[in-house]
């Protein structure tokens, strides 16, 4: 028996119509994309707009102000959406090592669709870090001329942006050359960029042998680098011995875990949305889900635990410093922000575990229970940067004031966007579920 | 051919980030002025060209054509 491969034949848009050239919608251009498109495109540009406003006029234009004597924080949305981001991150080596390290292969049809979150999810973590600087291009400069590694940004440049993102890239290359060999044997306008991206793959058992080896290697070096650079970005706070409430042991693992939450659930999300828009519903099931589902519950479970811990902890220390802070949180001007973030991850756990518990898994339920999640770590993000700014004096500062105005929204809601649109771009040239595989006699 | 170039390129690399680590401001030197810069210009920039080199190999495996 000879072993050759062809791919699924997905459905024309038009049922009438000719047999699709490439499968998964590639190339094809309806309505709804292009106004998808126009919008995203539209909201980016908004985006640059209020950032060019903000390079030519300063961090004035915002809600950021100096700590201390201006009442305000220096750390706001930019900030707490870079941890964001670089905590989706976390969805896509993570599943790559489930699926080679566990062999949990159910999870292949999503695999592709979390390792282009995690390369999108990296550049825009690095483009909101750059948002918050006044003189961006300085600070590339001098990241790599003067970077220590005694400072926890060293670690977040070198392991999360560069190595991280690299590392996430050559996988994502590397699993998607079989796929690009394949679109190339077809004739289509994109033809010379899969011939190109295939590098000379061909279907022989050798080559798979070595995709392997070399998946697997990538896999298990990088998960350690994501521990490294998730715990990294923990340190960045959790090393601020003059800050209350970010000083402690539980901000690595505390970073790593909530990093998991909002990466598995948007993970949940995209996979949940691509299947319906790239017509893969028989790829995607809900097998998929319901192990996307548990991983999920787990992690919510660990992260409430460390909420629960930390909140314990900061209510019983002594300094007045401190106190304000866990005030301002539980029952203060944040209180509402941290409560709904709370209830979000509760509301959301205890739906993961009722499925879990009537063995029942409805990808829909998944879909609610991620939503909460992102909302619950998207509200956290917010917790953790700011409210040890404004209500974490050690000095005798009046309690400062942070609100976010336009320019932020503007910019954060830019980098949705363009996350978005690349999103949109690869699934328009490229099949975002692995073709399938079909033994041919 | 392919294993000792891969196996080259992760020692390059490797051996980047070690000597531009150590070449750095190290943590045993925290408290003199002299620590404020590190002792080689650009030595992170090293750093991460180590780590670039050492992912590389993985592209280098996957695609030789040429003979083990």
């Amino acid at each position: 028996m000879t072993t050759g491969t062809a791919i699924s034949q997905a459905p024309s848009g038009n049922d009438n119509g000719p047999p699709a050239e490439l499968p998964q919608e590639i190339g094809r251009l309806s309505p709804k994309w292009i106004l998808f498109f126009g919008v995203m495109t539209a909201i980016t540009a908004v985006g640059v707009y209020a950032y060019l406003l903000q390079v030519n006029n300063g961090l004035i234009v915002t809600g950021l102000r100096g700590l201390g004597t201006m009442a305000g924080a220096t750390w706001g949305l930019y900030v707490a959406y870079y941890v964001y981001f670089i905590g989706v991150s976390f969805a896509g080596i993570t599943v790559a090592a489930l699926i080679r390290i566990f062999r949990i292969e159910k999870l292949e049809p999503v695999a592709r669709i979390g390792e282009l979150l995690t390369v999108v999810s990296l550049i825009l973590g690095a483009l909101a870090i750059l948002a918050d600087l006044e003189h961006p291009w300085r600070a590339i400069v001098n990241l790599l001329k003067y970077g220590r590694p005694q400072s926890p940004f060293f670690g977040t440049f070198t392991m999360v942006i560069a190595g991280y993102l690299f590392a996430s890239l050559v996988y994502l290359y590397l699993t998607s050359r079989r796929d690009a060999a394949i679109l190339s044997e077809r004739d289509s306008k994109y033809r010379g960029m899969y011939r190109f991206f295939a590098a000379g793959w061909e279907d022989t058992e050798e080559q798979r042998r070595i995709d392997r080896r070399v998946t697997f290697w990538l896999a298990v070096t990088i998960l350690p680098m994501l521990v490294i650079a998730h715990s990294t970005v923990g340190f960045v706070f959790g090393l601020q011995a003059g800050r209350p409430g970010w000083f402690g042991a539980l901000q690595a693992p505390g970073f790593v875990v909530l990093a998991g939450v909002s990466g598995i659930g948007n993970l949940i999300m995209l996979a949940a949305i691509v299947r319906v828009v790239t017509k893969t519903k028989s790829r995607i099931t809900l097998d998929a889900f319901s192990w996307l589902g548990k991983l999920l519950l787990g992690l919510v479970v660990t992260y409430l635990y460390f909420t629960a811990v930390e909140i314990l902890t900061i209510t019983y220390q002594p300094g007045s410093a401190e106190q304000g802070l866990s005030e301002a949180l539980l029952t203060g001007v944040y209180s509402p922000i941290f409560w709904i973030s709370v209830a979000s991850l509760v509301f959301a756990a205890a739906l993961l575990l009722w499925q879990a518990i009537m063995r029942r898994w409805s990808i829909r339920l998944v879909f609610v229970a991620s939503l909460l999640v992102t909302i619950g770590s998207v509200g956290k993000r917010y917790l953790i940067v700011v409210p040890s700014q404004t209500h974490g004096q050690l000095l005798p500062y009046a309690t400062g004031t942070y609100t976010p105005n336009w320019v932020e929204f503007a910019i954060v809601f830019a980098l949705f966007a363009l996350g978005a649109l690349m999103i949109g771009v690869f699934m328009k040239v490229f099949p975002i579920v692995p073709l399938e595989e079909v033994e041919t006699t | 051919m392919r294993t000792l170039v891969t196996t080259i390129m992760i020692v390059v690399g490797l051996g980047l980030m070690i000597i531009s680590y150590t070449a750095l401001a190290t943590p045993t030197c925290n408290v003199s002025v002299e620590c404020s810069d590190p002792r080689v210009a650009f030595a992170a920039g090293i750093f991460v060209l180590g780590i670039l080199t050492a992912f590389s190999s993985a592209i280098f495996y996957s695609v030789y054509k040429g003979a083990e």
